[in-house]
């Protein structure tokens, strides 16, 4: 019998996608370890991550906890820098820094096979770094060049605008950091900080395939660190109306555009229709704008548009790098997507479409072991619980054409939306 | 080590099963052995624009992309110098959709003029974005066509220039499809919560009956051997000045090509290399330095590359990468550096295997090359190189007479 390859296989939606919790245990000095175990991959990630609105408001020092975070691994009271580097890559470690709008902290990717050997000399970083001027002189100087070369990069600029804008520099989120930041660090800065103001409100997430007794050897490690813990306030930034940035770059071959606006958080009840809607408009490649501004006009090689999560200040933005001649007229295709979506129902076939790839994409977000502990670390630092999932899969699996139009009249805007081009 | 179970079609197809019963995922990979290395002058960029191509229509599919949507999967694809790479991911439940969706493209795909014309656009525009308006961006356009003559290599995997973008002819599209995508010029991996049987019936029903290749493949022109040092001093509007120093160096699969990976490893690789510690810790005019190898099919290259700090030349820059070449030539490698770059290889090994997707990809490039077993050979044999076997290729490619530098200078 010939093969009728005019008909699509069969198909299933499926059913039971398991979200495993993590186990938490509180260690003596009453930091929370959160653990997800992973007995296929011999592999571990541990991260402690703290909170950085301790230092929102320090203008003058936005990078003092880049710079000391940084500076742990150039040198401890044992090992200095040199000997340092060589004892992780030895055993194939990976040290890295995190110090975003949200968290500063320090996290480790090791093997099973080494981690015990390990840890040790990673716990050493969080009190024994000695800042050692030389060190300090070379990161400086890297980090002023890559501000420079990134600030060159019209993405990466439009980008800093369009927080600049929505969030204004007085609010970290909205701050621009330039080289003046870097050269206003000095060691006695990092000293200071190191001591009281890093470890405050840290969370320990580990992953791995780790028995219990690999999890009391890590609460044994730090239960020791001297933490604070300290109620801090979200901080309060100005809803700016709109407004276009436009910064003129001759010899750019392409315009970089932001278009977005502040949203509602993720504990909203309105969060998981607006999160649909997105989808739709920009947050998947079948999306109404790849389709039109890709797929049909060939004007640019990517236009998404996405969530951006802060804590307490989601907020919504478009994104593309576009023919110059095309601008305007790439602009004016966005609005009309959104106000298409915003004043007619979406079809069935499209809504069938777009329901089942996201049912999809969270089984494949859920089905690798390793990740799970990063989407739990997402959640329940924006200040939920890991319930959330299983309400926004439920909700997925629901939706009617109606909540989703609705709820993109009443929060995307176009009156609200701010508007950044570079290029 | 990577569990998988191999067969061939009649028509050549070559399936790799690996199963693993711990998702309810699947991958379906397709690996075609066509990449920038089978193009020629004038229609450089052809691979990877065809690659745009194949996310069009095909005869009983108009729009790649949404039946797979709505079956829950997401799919994307890749081009280098050597292959292109496509890939579903789905929930194994539906993989049939998989099946359904490659062989249709495989076996009739729709080369209309609209796709081709829009494509053409967009791949315009990814020109730019990622190579003519970054910083840095065409660097290795110039150090390619620097550093090699003849083979095809010369050019990125993007193409030469807009140029010859904006002049493939719709005939060029259909000679490229019915020469490099056929089944017996192509691995596939299933992957996930598959089994053995399902994928062999699947297989044999979805690509059976597509037939072999006809339309021969074109010479590739071989790279003689360089026998003067070549330099390329290029202006740019970029903040500092950045150094890029290569040489030839053995084909993937060849002696010689994983002394030149742990030449790198050791020299480039880590926050520990030599290179970041001579040059960048203790020294003044690197900001930043790396070393590896572009591990091709045909003779590569092997690359150091670094960024100075503001008002610093890449000429001097030069002298002092040269005097740590030097050393590392005339000295011999500790025993506590290679203990280091072997446990790395062995915990890259853990690092890589932990996705899906990964494993099916890994399984598939080292089939291409011309067994999945490479993957593991190729570790051990590896960890087992002496010092004197990296010592002795380092002296036989690490000559000034092999090498092509690029300064790219700032010039402000």
């Amino acid at each position: 019998m010939t093969l009728n390859r005019s008909l699509a296989p069969e198909f299933k939606i499926p059913e039971d996608i398991s979200l495993p919790k993590p186990t938490k245990r509180t260690l003596k000095n009453g930091v929370p370890l959160f653990f997800i175990p992973t007995t296929a991959v011999d592999a571990v990630k541990l991260e402690i991550n703290t909170d950085t609105q301790s230092m929102v408001g320090d203008l003058e020092k936005k990078l003092v906890a880049y710079f000391t975070l940084h500076l742990t691994l150039e040198g401890t009271k044992t090992k200095n820098s040199e000997v340092l580097d060589d004892f992780f890559d030895t055993y194939a470690s990976e040290v890295d820094v995190i110090s975003n709008f949200e968290h500063n902290g320090l996290s480790l990717l090791t093997t099973t096979k080494h981690f015990a050997k390990v840890l040790p000399v990673f716990r050493s970083l969080f009190t024994e770094a000695i800042f050692p001027e030389k060190e300090l002189v070379k990161r400086k100087s890297q980090k002023s060049l890559s501000i420079t070369i990134q600030r060159e990069k019209n993405s990466v600029q439009a980008s800093q605008l369009f927080r600049n804008q929505l969030f204004d520099q007085g609010h970290s989120y909205g701050q621009i950091v330039t080289e003046e930041d870097v050269d206003a660090i000095v060691r006695e800065d990092l000293l200071a900080f190191y001591k009281d103001s890093l470890w405050i409100n840290p969370e320990i997430f580990v992953t791995g395939n780790l028995n219990e007794t690999a999890l009391d050897l890590i609460a044994q490690t730090f239960e020791s660190l001297p933490v604070t813990f300290k109620e801090i306030e979200s901080p309060v930034f100005s809803n700016k109306a709109k407004a276009r940035i436009y910064e003129n770059r001759e010899k750019s071959l392409q315009s970089s555009l932001r278009i977005g606006c502040h949203l509602i958080p993720k504990n909203h009840p309105d969060y998981f229709a607006l999160y649909v809607f997105n989808t739709f408009l920009g947050g998947y490649f079948g999306s109404r704008l790849i389709k039109n501004i890709r797929e049909e006009k060939g004007h640019t090689y990517g236009i998404y548009s996405s969530i951006g999560s802060l804590k307490d200040a989601d907020y919504w933005v478009v994104m593309a790098d576009v023919q110059k001649q095309f601008l305007e007229e790439v602009i004016g295709e966005i609005y009309k997507e959104l106000d298409l979506l915003q004043s007619e129902l979406i079809s069935d076939q499209e809504l069938e479409v777009v329901r089942n790839y996201m049912i999809g994409n969270f089984l494949s977000n859920f089905s690798s072991a390793f990740d799970l502990i990063d989407r739990f670390k997402s959640i329940h630092q924006a200040g939920l619980d890991f319930g959330f999932f299983q309400r926004q899969l439920d909700f997925i699996r629901s939706f009617n054409p109606e909540e989703i139009r609705a709820v993109g009249k009443k929060y995307l805007k176009k009156e609200n939306m701010v508007e950044v081009i570079v290029g | 080590m990577i569990d998988y179970q191999k067969f061939v079609l009649d028509n050549g197809l070559q399936v790799l099963v690996h199963e693993d019963h711990t998702t309810k995922m699947a991958v379906l990979n397709i690996l075609y052995k066509v990449g920038s290395r089978n193009e020629i002058p004038g229609k450089t960029g052809l691979a990877h624009f065809f690659e745009h191509l194949m996310f069009g229509s095909s005869k009983n599919v108009p729009v790649f992309d949404t039946p797979l949507e709505k079956v829950g999967g997401s799919c994307n694809a890749f081009t280098n110098t050597d292959i292109t790479n496509y890939y579903i991911t789905l929930p194994a439940i539906n993989i049939e959709t998989a099946f359904w969706l490659e062989s249709d493209r495989m076996l009739q795909l729709n080369l209309s003029e609209k796709t081709i014309e829009t494509q053409r656009k967009v791949v315009l525009e990814e020109f730019k974005q990622r190579y003519l308006n970054q910083p840095y961006g065409d660097v290795f356009h110039h150090l390619k066509g620097l550093a090699y003559d003849t083979h095809p290599y010369q050019w990125p995997t993007i193409g030469k220039n807009l140029e010859d973008i904006i002049g493939f002819t719709a005939a060029d599209v259909a000679d490229f499809y019915y020469t490099h995508y056929r089944p017996d010029n192509a691995t596939m991996v299933v992957a996930g919560d598959v089994t053995l049987e399902q994928v062999k019936n699947l297989v044999e029903k979805w690509f059976g009956d597509i037939p072999k290749g006809i339309l021969p493949k074109k010479g590739i022109l071989q790279e003689l051997p360089q026998k003067v040092k070549k330099t390329l001093t290029i202006e740019a509007d970029v903040p500092t000045d950045a150094l890029y120093k290569v040489y030839h160096m053995p084909a993937r699969l060849h002696d010689g090509y994983l002394e030149a990976d742990l030449i790198t490893d050791i020299l480039g690789f880590g926050r520990s290399s030599t290179l970041e510690q001579r040059l960048v810790k203790n020294g003044k005019v690197f900001a930043s330095v790396g070393g590896y190898v572009l591990g091709s099919v045909d003779p590569g290259l092997l690359v150091f590359s670094g960024k100075m700090e503001k008002g610093q030349s890449a000429e001097e820059a030069e002298k002092e990468l040269d005097d740590v070449i030097e050393d590392f030539k005339n000295n011999p490698i500790q025993k506590s550096i290679l203990t280091k770059v072997k446990n790395q290889a062995e915990a890259m090994k853990t690092y890589e295997s932990i996705e899906l997707l990964n494993r099916a990809m890994s399984l598939a490039y080292y089939a291409h090359l011309g067994n999945p077993e490479h993957y593991q050979t190729e570790y051990e044999k590896k960890t087992r190189i002496k010092p004197e076997e990296i010592l002795s290729w380092a002296n036989k490619i690490l000559k000034e007479e092999n090498s092509s530098v690029l300064y790219y200078k700032s010039r402000a």
